[in-house]
């Protein structure tokens, strides 16, 4: 039976819960993007969407392979279904290799694909991708994931650490929002988050020396999406809390354009302490 | 330098100039509150009518023996300022 790495049998099935609630979180921050994108009609709010629906899309394919690898009565099931198909092996069906290989490549690729998408989006808009370029550097990415994919599927660190580094620059560029935000709470949650994201792909990296890191990247993962779970929370209640250290003085022009822009409007003219001259009367000659 | 406002964000000061005056307005003070030309006052404000964000009430002053009309935000002109703000914390959040 294939297996990208072995984890701890006590945690076989509990891995599927939190995965669950990834995946759920994922999907309900995709779809509340979704309905940015539909009302701004801004290509950043569907980049974002898609590139969640892509973390629930990694997190449905890992959970249909270890599903099928932890469960028996589930792997009988699915055998049942593709042995007339592909026909019987000695052991189990044939092609049953390609088949987990496909179901970990899918996951990999999307989860992949995801990062580095959320990673463009999270830039400021000087460091995007520019139209014409758009094209050919959308393609060579999309190559180079494919490859980390399949090399990932050998060597399954390679495809962590291509996450972890994806996730560092992220995690750098949700630092300077949160600077950029007059140290926003919320910003700084979802720094945290990606800050996580980031520590699970660390531990996940060398499961090869100690299983029982699995657990704790794990725990990580979705200790991550339970902590945009509740920014998304807090934002749909309205809480818009600043850190204590903030300087209210300081605060960021693009962010509040509309709030200044109305309260310089509603502030009162200022007096001049010294008045205006009057005009010089005209002398006739 | 600040950027162009789009047209929700237009939206958004208009409503939020209503709402800073405790809900009613004279639309001159609008046009000014808002940053906005005559023209372009008139054509989001016949839209916000449209939609009902906002609705326009004759009052006969009797100093001046004259109408004057004033915008008052409606409850779903409310609605979609408390909306816009979350929208707006959603993508400061997000960096987007």
């Amino acid at each position: 039976m294939f297996r990208l790495f072995y984890t701890p049998d006590w945690f076989n099935g509990l891995d599927l819960v939190f995965d669950t609630v990834s995946l759920f979180i994922a999907l309900l921050i995709a779809a509340y993007s979704w309905r940015l994108y539909r009302i701004h009609q801004e290509n950043k709010y569907g980049y974002f969407s898609f590139a969640f629906i892509l973390i629930g899309l990694a997190f449905a394919a890992k959970m249909v392979m270890a599903g099928l690898l932890y469960y028996a009565p589930l792997r009988n099931a699915a055998t049942a279904v593709l042995i007339p198909v592909v026909g019987k092996a000695a052991t189990g069906i044939n092609y049953s290799q390609l088949f987990f290989r496909t179901g970990f490549f899918v996951s990999m690729v999307t989860m992949l694909g995801a990062w580095l998408l959320l990673f463009f989006v999270s830039q400021k808009k000087e460091g995007r991708l520019k139209r014409y370029y758009e094209v050919s550097q959308i393609a060579l990415f999309v190559y180079l994931l494919l490859l980390i994919s399949i090399v990932s599927n050998f060597k399954y660190q390679v495809f962590y650490l291509t996450s972890s580094v994806i996730l560092g620059m992220t995690v750098l560029n949700y630092y300077k929002n949160f600077l950029n935000t007059d140290r926003n709470r919320n910003a700084w949650r979802v720094m945290l988050a990606f800050l996580l994201f980031l520590f699970a792909n660390f531990a996940f990296i060398f499961v090869f020396i100690f299983p029982g890191l699995y657990v704790l990247g794990e725990i990580f993962m979705v200790a991550g999406f339970l902590v945009l779970l509740k920014t998304y929370a807090q934002i749909q209640q309205g809480k818009m809390k600043l850190f204590a250290s903030q300087n209210p003085k300081k605060r960021d022009p693009v962010r509040d354009s509309v709030r200044d822009r109305v309260d310089s409007v509603n502030r009162k003219p200022v007096k001049h302490k010294v008045p205006f001259p009057k005009p010089r009367k005209m002398v006739a000659n | 330098m600040s950027t162009r406002r789009s047209r929700l964000e237009l939206i958004f000061d208009i409503l939020l100039a209503i709402q800073n005056k405790g809900g009613r307005i004279k639309p001159t003070h609008l046009m000014y509150k808002s940053n906005l030309s005559h023209k372009l006052l008139n054509a989001y404000l016949e839209e916000l009518l449209e939609r009902e964000l906002v609705r326009v009430d004759e009052e006969t002053s009797k100093k001046k023996l004259k109408s004057t009309k004033t915008v008052v935000i409606t409850e779903k002109g409310l609605s979609f300022l408390a909306e816009f703000r979350r929208m707006r914390e959603f993508t400061d959040a997000f960096g987007l």
